[in-house]
């Protein structure tokens, strides 16, 4: 349930209001907390890239933000409107759009029938399918072609031609790399750095830090739950090997401000 | 986006950013209805109970009916026995509607996974057949 009590508010000194922004989140499954105070801004056009080992809590941080589990305390807001509880459909008509980890395609569907999902967005099929080919063409040459037997880099592609022909605001991308071989790895992170190009938001969840801090404006590391430190990827770099190798950090940096 | 949502230096436009800020404006907050259909069958149980008590009640009284306004009195203890029943038959409604809604729900993401499971156990066994 959302506290509906205490909830934080946005930074109102900063100029800029972010895009997304979790304050103060704490969220889990059941009665587990997994996050134990997440403070994120992800300001208009910025790429932010999540780092963290296995278990540290980056893809509940994205479930939160499509909405898909509601924090048990602390607050989520869009454009700085609290939109805690807002159910994860209203979020993605809205323009916030996830690429789950583990693509999320229907395999026994073809790559028109995935394409078609899109459309729950008011899109017309056709606009849909312009999006996605003219992003991704290799699809447009296996339309017909059942979704589970595509290879791993194009279902991948399938996936994330299905996000952007919504046309998001925000997009939150969940473990790009998973299972996939590294030079198809570098391809769709060729994408994702033509889409960022492009001025949109994007909060990306990495378990290998290799290729995304080579794009991100700013990136943080999780471990345990919580945001150890945010800044920019050069500054990130030095910290992630001791937080993947498990060295414990109690510094004023725990808590970095935003 | 297409070029409608971004400008000439590539950047989303501030016209996909100001829709983005409406849309969001119009979102409904919930405050934190994470599980509506649990939160519907629970006040379905609720009502139906409500709605049998309301009932029991009412018979109670019709049977206790005495005296001169006893027909009268019988005849209020009835029309509340109704309005029980009536609250119950919701009752049971909402709950019907909701568990069915959590049911398909849960058995449409099973069938999902399954699939997908079955589709990757098929591709696997055509490559390993080549």
């Amino acid at each position: 349930m959302t506290s509906m009590q205490a909830v934080p508010t946005p930074d109102a000194t900063d100029d800029e209001v972010p895009i997304l922004q979790l304050a103060a989140v704490r969220a889990g499954y059941g009665r587990i907390d997994v996050l134990h105070g997440i403070d994120l801004e992800l300001r208009a056009g910025e790429v932010f890239a999540l780092l963290g080992p296995n278990g540290a809590g980056k893809s509940t941080t994205l479930a939160v933000c499509s909405g898909q589990i509601t924090p048990s305390t602390g607050g989520m807001f869009l454009c700085g409107r609290d939109v805690t509880g807002v159910a994860p459909d209203a979020l993605a008509r809205a323009g916030v759009c996830l690429i789950p980890e583990g693509r999320g395609i229907f395999p026994n569907l073809n790559v028109l029938e995935n394409l078609r999902m899109a459309t729950f967005t008011g899109h017309s099929f056709s606009q849909v399918l312009d999006l996605a080919f003219a992003q991704f063409p290799r699809l447009g040459e296996r339309r017909k072609q059942t979704a589970g037997t595509l290879s791993g880099g194009e279902q991948q592609m399938l996936s994330m031609a299905r996000a952007l022909a919504t046309e998001p605001a925000v997009l939150l991308i969940d473990e790009l790399s998973m299972g996939l071989a590294p030079i198809i790895v570098e391809e769709l992170y060729e994408h994702v750095r033509r889409i960022a190009a492009s001025g949109l938001s994007i909060l990306i969840v990495e378990q290998f830090a290799h290729e995304i801090l080579g794009l991100a404006d700013r990136a943080g590391i999780m471990l345990h739950g919580r945001l150890l430190h945010t800044g920019p990827p050069a500054s990130i770099a030095d910290e992630l090997a001791d937080a993947y190798l498990g060295a414990e950090h109690e510094t004023p940096a725990a808590h970095p401000s935003q | 986006m297409t070029d409608a949502h971004t400008d000439a230096n590539g950047t989303m436009s501030s016209s996909r950013l100001s829709q983005f800020e409406a849309e969001v404006a119009k979102l409904k907050v919930t405050g934190g209805g994470a599980n509506p259909e649990r939160l519907g069958s629970q006040w379905g149980i609720g009502l139906t109970i409500l709605g049998f008590v309301i009932a029991i009640i009412a018979w109670w009284s019709a049977l206790d009916a005495k005296g001169d306004n006893a027909a009268v009195s019988a005849l209020r203890a009835e029309i509340f026995g109704f309005i029980g029943i009536g609250v119950a038959i919701v009752g049971i409604v909402i709950w019907a509607r909701n568990s069915i809604t959590r049911y398909l729900r849960y058995w449409i993401i099973r069938l999902v996974y399954e699939q997908r499971e079955q589709t990757e156990q098929l591709v696997q066994a055509l490559r390993d057949s080549k």
